[in-house]
This record gives C-alpha cells, structure tokens and sequence, in this order.
C-alpha cells in the first residue's frame, strides 16, 4: 500500500500500529510516517473483493 | 548461479538495499536462486532474506533489506536497514535504482558513498527508461560517481553477467561530494569533535547528526563518553543557527550535486515530447495555469458533481421522495397508532426522532453527498494531484504563516476537520500547529457541511459566488493577522512529487467505499446520539431555552427564529447543522440574502463537538478555549456585516 499524498511505501509494520485513539470503534486509518496523511486502511472484504489478482498477498504485505 | 551452500559464517556479504519497488527481490532472486531464509532481524519484527550465491568462486551471503529512502531513518524498516548495513560489515553494499528515476534516488547514493560504505550501483529496470526515450550513460555516471555502476533489467535478465563481474571484481574505492562553502564549514565544525569509531565516515555522522538523529545521537553520548558534551554543543550551535531550513539546505544541496553528476548522463530521445503526464504535471505547479486548473477542479468535482448531483439529484430522490414521501409518513402513521407513550413515538418518529430526523439526515441528506465527495477525492487524489497543490499554494501559505505542507490538513479538512486536527501535529513548529488549527476550526468546511451547503446555495444566483468570496477573504485575512499576532519561525517546505497518472477506477472504488464504511461505523453513531440529546433538550425544555437564548443573535443577524436550531445542530456535526439549514430552506423559511448568511455563519461557526475534543487533545484547553471564543465571535461579526452589506447593496435582493 502506497501513501496517496506522498507515495512513500506504506508497510506491514506500520498497517499494525495502534491508533491516535481519536476515532470512535478503533482506527481504521493510518498515518503516513513521511508526510503525515491519513490513509484509509482498506478492510479485508474490499482487498480481496478487489483485488486485481486473487492468488496474490493481501494488504500489509511485502510487495 | 546460486548454489546450495552451508553457512561458514565467513562468507562475504552483499547487501541489497533501495527505495520500494526499484526491482531488489528480484536482484535477491536472480542472485540467489530458490534457496532463501527470511527472519525477523533480531530484536525487531522486520523481515530480512538472507541467501546465498557464488560469483567467480566465491561464496557470499547476500541480504535483502527492507526498502528505504534515506540514510536518516524515520520507519522502523529504514532503521533496521541501516542497521545492517553498519553492523553486518558488508563486502559490497549493491544500491538498486530505478532508472526511471535515476534523479531522485541518486541522493542516497550520495549518502552511502558519504558514510564511507562499499556502494555498486545498479540502476534496474533500465529497459522502462529507453521506453519512454531515455538514455543513460552508465560510463560517465561510474566516472562521475567514482564506483562502480551497472545498467541492468534484471527482471528481464539483462545486465545480471555484468553484475556478477562487476561483484567479482569490486574494490572499495573512496569518494567525497562536496556541499557549498558555509554548510561545509559547519558539518567540519561538528566532524572534528568525532573520535569514536562508529564504521561510517565522521562527514556522514556529523550531518545524521545535525539532522537530530536520535539512534545516532544516543550511540555518539555513549562512545564518546568526555568529549559527548562538547559535540552536542557544537551540533546545538548549528542546528540553532540554521533553525529554519537546515534540512532543506542539505537535500537541495544533494539534489545539485546530483543534478551535476547526471549532467550529460541522462540522454533523451528528441523528438519525444515530454509525456503529457509531465506537461500536465507542470501546469498544475505553474501559478499562471494551475490557478485555472484548480477552479475547474473545484467546479466540475465538487460544484457539479458533488453540488449538482450528489447535493441535488440524489439527495432530491432520497430524501424528497423516499423519506418524506414515503417512508415518514409511514413510520410515523404506524407509531401513532401502535405506540401509546408520548415520549417514545417522540424519540422515533418525533422532530427529532431518531428515525425522521437522525436516519434521514444521515441517509438522505449527508450521505449521498459524502458519497459523492468520497468519489471526487478519491479521483483528485489517486491522480497524484495533491501534492502538486502543495507546492502551487505554498506561497500563498507562507504568507500566512504556513508551508504548502499544511495543504494536508486543510485538504483532510474538506474531509473531516477533525481527522485533520489531528494531522496538524504533523507541522513542524507550534506557530503552524496553531495557525491551521485556527484556520481549520474557523474557515474549512467538512465535506458534507460544504456538500449540503453547495447543494443548497446553487439553486439561488450569486449566493454561492457570495459564500466563496466570505470564506476565502476570512481565510487569508485571518490568517495573515494572526501569523502577525503568534511569534515564530517560518519553515521552509520540501517535497518529492511522485508520478501524475490517470486514476485508476479500482483504487477510487476501494477507497470510496472504504471511505463510506468508515463514515457508518463512526459518523452515523453520532448522528443518533446528536437525535436523543435533542429529543431530551426538547422534553426537558433545555432546547427551547437555548433557541430563546440565541433568538436575539438570530434577529441581529436578520434570520428567523427558528435558524437558532441550525445552530444548536451544527455543534453537534458540522453536517447536521447543514442539514437543517436544508430543512428550513426547503420549508420556504429563508430568503436568499438570509440563507447566505446563515450558510457563511454556519460554515465559520464553532467547530463540532467532536473537533473540539481533538483540538483540546492536541492543542490544549487554553488554545481551545482562545479559538472556541474567537471563531465564535468572528462567526457572528462576520454574519453581521455580510447581512448589512447585502441589504444595503440589494445584491441576492
């Protein structure tokens, strides 16, 4: 997953952080380390709904 | 040929490193064969391949590093990164690039060669680059950069022989870049005092150092135990001395380096016209046309598609012919008759049940807007246009105190104000943080609010022209004043522009939709428990109380009575408040000068309950309190006068 501001590689590592705590029900967003937007994460269902090639790894995954 | 091997544990290494996506798996691979371990480095959670190959008979361990950037780290993979490449004393470290962007990622190159470390460097992915007409003189680079260089496509094999020759014979060579006189003078200032030995050159450290590098910092304070006090101060001293653009110093000065060392290295075919991609690139950076280009961005994804058709078309099905056509007067029939409590059938179906007002609002009204407004974004941003924003209204910004950085949360504002609130801390001094929690409280709509408000004020001639020049007058002279009124430095602004593309509809549906789940599961809550305090506001007569309060503001503005609801509303949500402007104006209780002004008032009124919260998180009571007062006053004053105005001009009369 990319940053959509900046493009900066958003990895696994990041996707597991925990949140700012300032969103009702759990984060579903994630900061970009580099330039700070807001990424929606995408939930599983979309990912694999979406997904251009099904057989391939899901979000947070090393490309 | 890779080879099957047991580990001595003195075999040479070679480490793979680069930027994401520059082709380093499939150098790791084309090296390695099948056969490689991946394992958590040690102490961290970040995965690292480890294989092995033979190149001219003899054995190395070859490493494949998390993608990074630069040598300064800022994720936990970039700080692993660097890790290994000082403590697995690497033969040869093999810097990947893409060809394509070959300027961009050759300041790293810069970093490495500076650190003193043993740098080849490939740039892959070269048949991309003669594609799009691309040369790339790979002689000259090597003899420019002082290293060894190889052109490849490695994911097509080419150029993987002269890799492994150029392996096979790599000898570690030295290579200085210098920087201009007065930053050099400084980063010897600091590279005198270093004594301890840390495997990278003490150039590289002394500028990690001035770049606050925290990991580095603790390293230097314990190996230089005596003389750590004094280095601190001399990197104190500096860094105090160029407080305001240090960082921007150094990596404009890498880019001129680099930009003289691909002087003559990069060829493009003539004849090729840049890509239209790069001339559209360059007119949205270009005052003269990306001012133009931003207007019919704002006309055609949010006044036509947005306004027109979220606010209007979809908004006048659900909400005109599903809700108040059919659906209210079907519920609320049906609890009249089955339900005999009073304050139930008001808690559902009431003015403001849960059901009429809190799901109408929520499904028919802000939703089909906040949809649209999702799609819009989704396009503008999966575009690449973003950042080019950035860099267009950083002058503007820097007048008001603010660097184009601040584009972020102002953009994420025209989202969700309050998300952007939090963004803000992302700023690089406590002036910026302050001035675009102002700005954002006061004079940025959220999505929905500027939704509802664009469909309302496009069906009356001129009211939107008037909305727009309000706000965008607040904005700039608010701004200017209190840059003038907060003390502090002015930061310089610096950004890599990725690639300007066509966007793709897969990633604008994933992300419009990941956009909508997100306004159910969190927005939606809100509107219902927004319904039940008004519901219990009305019971108890707290509600009234609170509209005869503001009925005497109401009156100076020059709105009826029942515009105080709106109000009351719209500290609850920003769209909600916007909802009920809609109701009143539906209901034929505002005329065009008065929907105006309620619209601008609303817009520049307090922020919502939940943006108030965040901003006390991160900005603290006292500069919320100051902010709550100030953009309420301002929002009334301004109300005021724009009422005055346009009596006492006829315009919208």
């Amino acid at each position: 997953m990319k940053c959509t501001f900046c493009e900066h590689e958003l990895t696994a590592e990041m996707l597991r952080e925990e949140g700012c705590g300032a969103c009702l029900g759990g984060c579903r967003k994630i900061h970009c380390p580099y330039c700070g937007q807001e990424n929606p994460v995408v939930p599983e269902i979309f990912d694999k709904l979406f997904r251009r090639d099904p057989s391939a790894p899901g979000k947070g995954s090393k490309p | 040929m890779s080879v099957l091997h047991k580990e001595t544990g003195h075999d040479k290494k070679i480490v793979l490193v680069g930027c994401p996506n520059v082709g380093k798996s499939v150098v790791f691979n084309s090296l390695t064969g099948a056969y490689a371990t991946v394992s958590n480095y040690p102490g961290t959670s970040v995965e690292v391949s480890r294989g092995h190959c033979q190149v001219a008979g003899q054995h190395f361990q070859v490493l494949d590093t998390p993608g990074m950037y630069s040598l300064l780290p800022i994720t936990e993979e970039e700080r692993v990164g660097r890790r290994i490449l000082f403590d697995e004393q690497p033969h040869v470290i093999v810097h990947v690039v893409d060809a394509r962007n070959l300027e961009r990622m050759l300041p790293m190159t810069l970093q490495l060669i500076e650190a003193g470390l043993p740098v080849l460097l490939l740039v892959n992915i070269i048949d991309e680059a003669e594609r799009v007409g691309m040369r790339i003189d790979i002689a000259l680079l090597e003899e420019k950069l002082g290293i060894p260089v190889v052109g490849a496509a490695i994911g097509r094999k080419r150029g993987i022989n002269e890799l492994r020759q150029a392996l096979a014979a790599y000898q570690p060579v030295k290579a200085v870049f210098a920087y201009a006189a007065d930053l050099e003078q400084d980063i010897q200032r600091v590279a005198v005092l270093i004594k301890g030995n840390y495997r990278l050159a003490p150039r590289c450290l002394a500028l990690l150092l001035l770049q606050r590098d925290e990991e580095l910092q603790e390293r230097v304070r314990a190996v230089e135990e005596d003389n750590a006090a004094a280095l601190a101060a001399a990197v104190n001293a500096v860094v105090f001395a160029r407080r305001v653009d240090l960082h921007l110093r150094i990596s404009l000065e890498r880019k001129r380096i680099c930009k003289g060392l691909l002087d003559g290295v990069i060829i493009q075919r003539e004849g090729l016209k840049p890509a239209f991609a790069e001339r559209l690139s360059r007119m949205t950076m270009n005052p003269w046309t990306g001012v133009p280009l931003l207007l019919l961005v704002l006309y055609f994804g949010l006044y036509k598609f947005v306004g027109g058709f979220g606010a209007g078309t979809i908004v006048d099905l659900l909400e005109g012919s599903i809700f108040e056509e059919s659906l209210n007067p079907w519920a609320i029939a049906w609890f009249e008759q089955h339900v005999p409590w009073y304050w139930l059938r008001e808690l559902v179906v009431g003015e403001y049940g849960l059901f009429t007002l809190g799901v109408r609002y929520a499904v028919a009204i802000v939703l089909p807007i906040v949809g649209t407004f999702f799609i819009a974004f989704a396009m503008i941003e999966d575009s690449g246009y973003f950042p080019r924003l950035a860099m267009l209204v950083d002058r503007v910004f820097k007048r008001i105190g603010l660097n184009g950085r601040a584009v972020i949360p102002m953009v994420l504002g025209f989202g969700c104000d309050t998300m952007a609130t939090v963004v803000t801390r992302t700023l690089e001094t406590v002036r910026e943080r302050i001035l675009a929690t102002l700005l954002l409280t006061l004079a940025i709509p959220c999505s929905a609010q500027m939704g509802v408000i664009l469909g309302l004020l496009s069906g009356v001639p001129g009211a939107l022209a008037v909305w727009i020049v309000s706000l965008t007058g607040i904005f700039l002279l608010v701004g200017l004043l209190a840059a003038k009124v907060v003390p502090g430095e002015r930061p310089m602004f610096y950004m890599e522009i990725p690639p300007m593309r066509l966007p793709q509809p897969r990633n604008v549906l994933v992300k419009t939709l990941t956009r909508m789940q997100w306004y159910f599961l969190e927005i939606f809550p809100l509107f219902m428990i927004a319904s039940v305090l008004l519901w219990a506001g009305k019971l108890s007569g707290a509600l009234a109380w609170l509209v005869n309060v503001m009925q005497p503001v109401m009156r100076l503005l020059g709105l009826p009575n029942e515009t105080a609801a709106a109000f009351i509303f719209g500290f609850f949500r920003r769209d909600f408040g916007a909802a009920g402007l809609y109701d009143l104006q539906t209901n034929g209780l505002l005329n065009p000068v008065q929907l105006t002004v309620a619209a601008v008032t609303l817009t520049l009124f307090v922020p919502c309950v939940a943006q108030f919260l965040i901003m006390k998180k991160e900005r603290g009571w006292k500069v919320s309190l100051i902010i709550f007062v100030l953009v309420t006053a301002l929002a009334f004053a301004v109300g005021w006068s724009l009422n005055r105005l346009l009596l006492a001009s006829g315009v919208l009369g």
